[in-house]
Parts: C-alpha cells; structure tokens; sequence
C-alpha cells in the first residue's frame, strides 16, 4: 500500500475515534513535522512544543481534514500557524532570533561550519520565504503541496523558493547556476 | 535535482530528527488521552446534571406512580438485575485477555 493510502486509512480509523491509529499517523509524520518546524522557527525546544501542539489540534480538527487530502501538508500548515501565533504573541520583540543560538539544544553531532551557515542565512529569510524554502528544499514538498500547507499563491512559493535557494547558495559560496 | 540542490540538501539533512522517536510519540499521546478523559468526564457531569433535571422535574408525577407500581416491580426488577450481571461477567470471561479495551 502507498504511503498515502496508509495515510488515508489511518485517518479514517483516527475519525471514527481510534486512538491507536492516530498514534500511528504521529510516529509516521513526527519526523518532517519537527525538521519543518526546526527549520522554521530556528528554536529546536520551541519547534517540539509547536509540533506537539500541532498533533494536539490536528486530534481535535481530524473530522474536518478533507478525504485524500495530504496529512503532511496539512500538518505543516497546522504548524505553521501555530508558529506565526507564537511568534506574534511572544512580545512581537526579536529577543527569540537573538537568542536562537543560546537556547538551541546541542546536536547529536558537531555541526559543520556550512551547516551553521546554513542555519544562520535561514535566519536572516523572511518567515514565508523560510517556510516555502523548508518544505520545498529540505522536505521534497512540490511547489503546489507547500502553497496548499501555506496558504500561499503558488506563483508566491515558486519565487520565495528561488529568491531563498539563491540565498542560501550565495552564502555557501556556491554557484547558482543550475549545475 | 542540481547539485547545488542537492548540496542543499545533504546539509539539511545533517541534524533531522529520528524517524522513529518513542519519547515524542508517547508525549503527544498521553496528552491526547488526558485531553479525551477530560472531554469524557466533562460529558458525563453534564448528562448527569441533566438527568438529574429531569428527574428532579418529574419527581412529583413519578413519586405516586412508583409507590404504586413498585410491589409489583421488586421481583422484576431483581431478575433483570440478575441477568445483566450474568451477561457481564460472562461477556467478560468470553474475551480473550478479560476485558475490552477502548481501542
């Protein structure tokens, strides 16, 4: 069975109030939830409480998720918002991007300096451009799925991707010639 | 995929979360359950008050209707309660494992 027909059952079974398979959907779709919010929000502990509380809205909205649509779009979308309503609430200062690298939990392994460069250049980007670059970069999402998780006009995703890879690249020292 | 991309990519890719992560998953479900007890409980306090309404409401057209019939109702009443544990305790032995669970 295709990942997404797994999907699609699962979340069937989790609407008619199936607990053990909304745990399974949260094992299969924790991972690139939190590496999207990890990317999105820079803050690792702050991306686990969002994607937590992400899981705890999709649980209560599951009834409203469209049959065959994409979970891991509409998670991403889920958690998005949460982290524009974090982001909003918490003073509207830029103490959180300040502080991003203080509260950061040490990796399992030493980061590259081209990873920390990474990191920092994806920090300066403006939020929907971190976000298309995040889902469509780092994630494999198409253009069109990150404009649904968004909400954005895909004609808005396809040029925050392209100003934000020419970014980064540019960071990295690389050559943005499509080669 | 250009290699620029997929340079990209490969960095990304340096510190992603475990695919399989217990610790998270346990955390996320143990609040959707404490979350599910409390919806639950919050039901059943107001199907409780509302039966109680009712009952207080009806108390004096069931009170006269029940000192009547409830002679003839004791031996009924027995039997049937009678039955339903029997049912229960042999449904209960029927499952494998003992009980159901919710799930």
């Amino acid at each position: 069975m295709s990942p997404e027909g797994l999907d699609n059952e699962l979340v069937e079974a989790a609407r008619a109030g199936s607990t053990a398979a909304f745990a399974r959907l949260v094992e299969r779709h924790q991972a690139p939830l939190r590496a999207f919010l990890r990317r999105t929000c820079g803050n690792w502990a702050q991306a686990d409480d969002l994607a937590q509380e992400t899981f705890l809205a999709a649980w209560s909205a599951i009834g409203k998720l469209e049959s065959g649509a994409s979970v891991r779009a509409w998670l991403c979308g889920i958690g998005y918002n949460k982290h524009l309503s974090a982001t909003r609430s918490a003073g509207r200062s830029r103490a959180r991007e300040a502080s991003y690298e203080a509260h950061r939990p040490a990796s399992a392994r030493p980061l590259s300096d081209e990873r920390l460069a990474l990191e920092a250049a994806l920090a300066e980007l403006p939020p929907d451009q971190r976000a298309c670059v995040a889902l469509c970069l780092a994630a494999d999402f198409s253009h069109a799925e990150a404009a649904q998780a968004l909400g954005l006009p895909l004609g808005t995703v396809k040029s925050h991707v392209t100003r934000g890879r020419t970014r980064l690249l540019q960071v990295l020292g690389g050559s943005d010639d499509g080669s | 995929m250009t290699e620029a991309d997929a340079r990209l990519k490969t960095l990304f890719a340096e510190d992603e979360p475990p695919v399989r992560d217990p610790a998270f998953s346990t955390a996320v479900m143990a609040e959707v359950a404490r979350r599910r007890f409390v919806a639950d409980v919050g039901l059943l306090a107001v199907v409780a008050a509302a039966g109680g309404f009712v009952l207080w409401a009806a108390w004096p057209a069931l009170s006269p209707l029940l000192t009547t019939t409830s002679a003839g109702l004791v031996p009924v009443m027995a039997c049937l309660t009678l039955a339903v544990t029997a049912v229960a305790v042999l449904d209960g032995r029927l499952v494998p494992g003992g009980f159901r669970n919710h799930d």
